[in-house]
């Protein structure tokens, strides 16, 4: 008889890792899942050991490959829904040289359209959120309306070829998912669906519509957009960069699923890393997890081994007295973090009363450099008011603090994006821990040269 | 220097890890049957198992000190498998914690009651064999400030007021009782490991306030504490010894 095919959550072996101790971590299985996330671990694909070329971090004529095929045709993440609630309402965002319009119409539907005014080029709004009546050029007040008709163009008379073609804006694709704005500056892309798949299921039991914006921020970073994607797609760094998380968070029972261009891993949190020995009182974080989910970390009289699976239990017998409905989470979802990363450069650290997202953008012109995107939104427990929207704030590499996790990751970026350029260095010596970068830069070859088409030689 | 603990009869709770582990070490290398109490079965069973590598005898057993009839029939099995007791070295304790009146509550029960306890199971052996040794751990932060106020150093400052009592009254029954406050003293899983990794830049300052560059390991208050223990220690009694390589600033008149 065949034996059932099971997948061990981690695939590599943990005793022989730099660790103090072998954990066994408890993990909802597929069989008892109550949530429509999926728990198994999806089959590892088979994508070799070579090098990541490192020149695709800084190459010019990459860059350009990159616009060509990748920023150009796929979807991208535009905003969220809740900013534009009602008609008029718009997200103005950009994505390299392009900057577009994504606009709430009177019947509720959302278009979007390139932000710049058919007449001279000029850019129609500056970006961020807001609302119109008409978009009008700031320059000779060409006026679009909602749909991206022109409604007023100034002296028709003495445009003796007429308005430009179907006197509008040209439409492109827009969708509206799980309470975020998506967009494509690629008229024949694919329906949004089939982009996103599978990860619907995965991410529509958060019902992220609950949660309200709690950070908005902008860092331009000076390094290349894929060296940001692969800071979060590892947990390798955390034992090099981020020591305090040893006391929060298991970085070496990660599991690691990759699929058809997306991929996710999933942390244990309020748990304690292998690394490090088990200690006898409660760290300050975990502390802190123990008290968001409305436990008196000094009532707890359990071990500190145990808080993960206690957290997990507590709010599910509290969750809905508290105003917070984790109905559909399985109870992994109550403490770890499922981390996915939506290609081409969406990262986000979903969890039951939170999501922290990373939107990564490329510079408009200079490989080696960046726009960081922080997003944080966080439940908003029934019953209590909506709070009011984190206003943007936008800042250069290292000028203020963006927490003390995040200065971590971002402050080895420059000088990887600087030690990538030496002839010394061939590319990126991926481990198992790393997978997840390895299938993103298999994803961005498949795009960049057709699936499977890329070339020894190639970047 | 012969300790004269060959063939003594030891008790340590909070036995399993830092500075008490290393405290039924000494004791063990000395030639002392010992009996050691943790939280945790594991915890227990690995620290007996390492500790009977000396030869003498080595026992265990997990046992909650904030649960009294538990924790008493702790010591009587704890007597019984040792064939009696000489000395007592009772660890027991909660940690720090502020912003919860419960941690007053767990500081009491455990580094208050568990000592007071222990010595209410010991006395009435140590009393009728007329010879008897307890060293009670208090902590440098009953002394001076340290990490805000709260609940650990205030109630560990009573067991440095009651063990000098406690020498008071049963010198008569040939028991020494003494208190041993360590500095701050960091090992593997211990809280200054941990404050290290989390809190990098306090763990740094308090580097700087110590004299000799570092923090204290178990081994060397636990010297300090088998000392007092020992029949070496004959003629110390109430007395409180700090050992924190200079770490506090006052002067101990």
């Amino acid at each position: 008889m065949d034996q059932p095919v099971t997948h061990k959550p981690v695939t590599w072996d943990t005793s022989k890792m730099d660790v103090k101790r072998v954990v066994d971590v408890i993990r909802v299985s597929p069989e008892d899942n109550p949530s429509r996330t999926p728990v198994e671990k999806a089959p590892d694909p088979e994508l070799g050991h070579e090098v990541i070329p490192a020149a695709r971090y800084y190459s010019t004529e990459f860059m350009k490959l990159e616009w060509e095929r990748v920023w150009s045709k796929v979807w991208l993440l535009g905003g969220r829904a809740d900013d534009i609630p009602g008609p008029g309402d718009y997200i103005c965002t950009e994505i390299g040289k392009e900057s577009v319009l994504i606009v709430r119409q009177h019947d509720g539907s959302l278009r979007c359209f390139p932000n710049v005014c058919l007449h001279r080029g000029n850019r129609l709004r500056p970006e961020g959120i807001g609302n119109a009546q008409a978009f009008r050029c700031m320059y000779h007040h060409w006026t679009y309306g909602l749909d991206g008709k022109i409604e007023r163009l100034p002296d028709r008379c003495t445009f003796p070829q007429g308005g430009p073609p179907g006197m509008t804006l040209p439409s492109l694709p827009v969708a509206e998912w799980n309470s975020f704005v998506w967009f494509s500056l690629n008229p024949e892309v694919e329906p949004f669906d089939d982009y996103i798949a599978p990860l619907k299921e995965h991410l529509e039991p958060y019902r992220p519509e609950r949660m309200a914006w709690k950070r908005d921020v902008t860092v331009e970073w000076d390094c290349n957009w894929k060296a940001s994607v692969d800071a979060f797609n590892e947990t390798y760094h955390v034992q090099g960069i981020h020591p305090q998380l040893l006391w929060y968070l298991d970085d070496v029972n990660v599991q690691i699923d990759c699929y058809e261009r997306h991929n996710r891993y999933l942390i244990p949190f309020a748990a304690i890393s292998p690394r490090v020995a088990m200690p006898s009182t409660i760290p300050p974080a975990i502390d802190e997890i123990m008290r968001h989910a409305g436990m008196d970390p000094a009532e707890y009289e359990g071990r500190v081994s145990d808080i993960r699976r206690d957290v997990q239990l507590f709010k599910r017998a509290n969750g809905k007295a508290q105003g917070k409905d984790y109905s559909a989470l399985n109870d992994d979802q109550l403490t770890d973090d499922y981390h996915y990363m939506i290609f081409p450069n969406v990262a986000l650290n979903v969890h039951a009363d939170d999501i922290m997202l990373f939107r990564q953008r490329p510079h408009a012109s200079d490989p080696n450099k960046m726009l960081y995107d922080v997003w944080v939104f966080e439940l908003v427990p029934e019953g209590e008011p909506w709070p009011e929207r984190a206003k943007h704030r936008r800042f250069k590499h290292g000028d203020r603090s963006i927490g003390q996790v995040l200065d971590q990751d971002a402050y080895n970026l420059p000088t990887v994006q600087a030690g990538m350029q030496s002839e010394s260095f061939p590319g990126l010596w991926i481990g198992e821990q790393e997978l997840r970068i390895r299938h993103f830069h298999k994803v961005l070859d498949d795009y960049i040269y057709g699936p499977g088409q890329k070339q020894a030689g190639d970047l | 220097m012969d300790l004269g603990l060959q063939g003594k009869k030891a008790i340590v709770v909070g036995g399993a890890r830092g500075i008490g582990y290393a405290v039924a070490e000494i004791l063990a290398r000395e030639g002392a049957d010992t009996a050691i109490s943790a939280r945790g079965e594991d915890s227990v069973k690995d620290a007996v198992a390492a500790l009977s590598r000396y030869g003498t005898k080595v026992v265990g057993k997990p046992v909650n000190v904030k649960r009294a009839d538990e924790y008493k029939a702790w010591f009587e099995w704890a007597i019984e498998a040792l064939e009696g007791v000489d000395v007592l070295v009772p660890l027991s304790s909660a940690g720090g914690g502020m912003g919860s009146e419960k941690y007053w509550h767990n500081a009491f029960e455990t580094d208050v009651m568990g000592p007071v306890r222990a010595i209410e199971a010991v006395i009435p052996a140590m009393a009728a064999q007329k010879r008897g040794s307890i060293v009670l751990v208090a902590t440098t932060s009953a002394l001076e400030a340290m990490g805000g106020p709260q609940a650990y150093n205030a109630m560990k400052a009573s067991l440095i007021t009651y063990g000098k009592q406690l020498a008071l009254a049963h010198g008569k029954d040939g028991i020494r009782v003494n208190v041993v406050s360590p500095g701050p003293i960091e090992f593997e899983g211990g809280n200054w490991d941990m404050i290290k990794g989390t809190m990098e830049k306090f763990y740094q300052s308090q580097l700087r306030q110590q004299p000799m560059g570092r923090l204290g390991k178990p081994e060397e208050v636990a010297r300090a504490i088998v000392f007092l223990a020992s029949e070496a220690a004959s003629w110390c009694s109430g007395s409180h010894l700090v050992v924190d390589g200079a770490f506090t600033n006052r002067t101990h008149f």
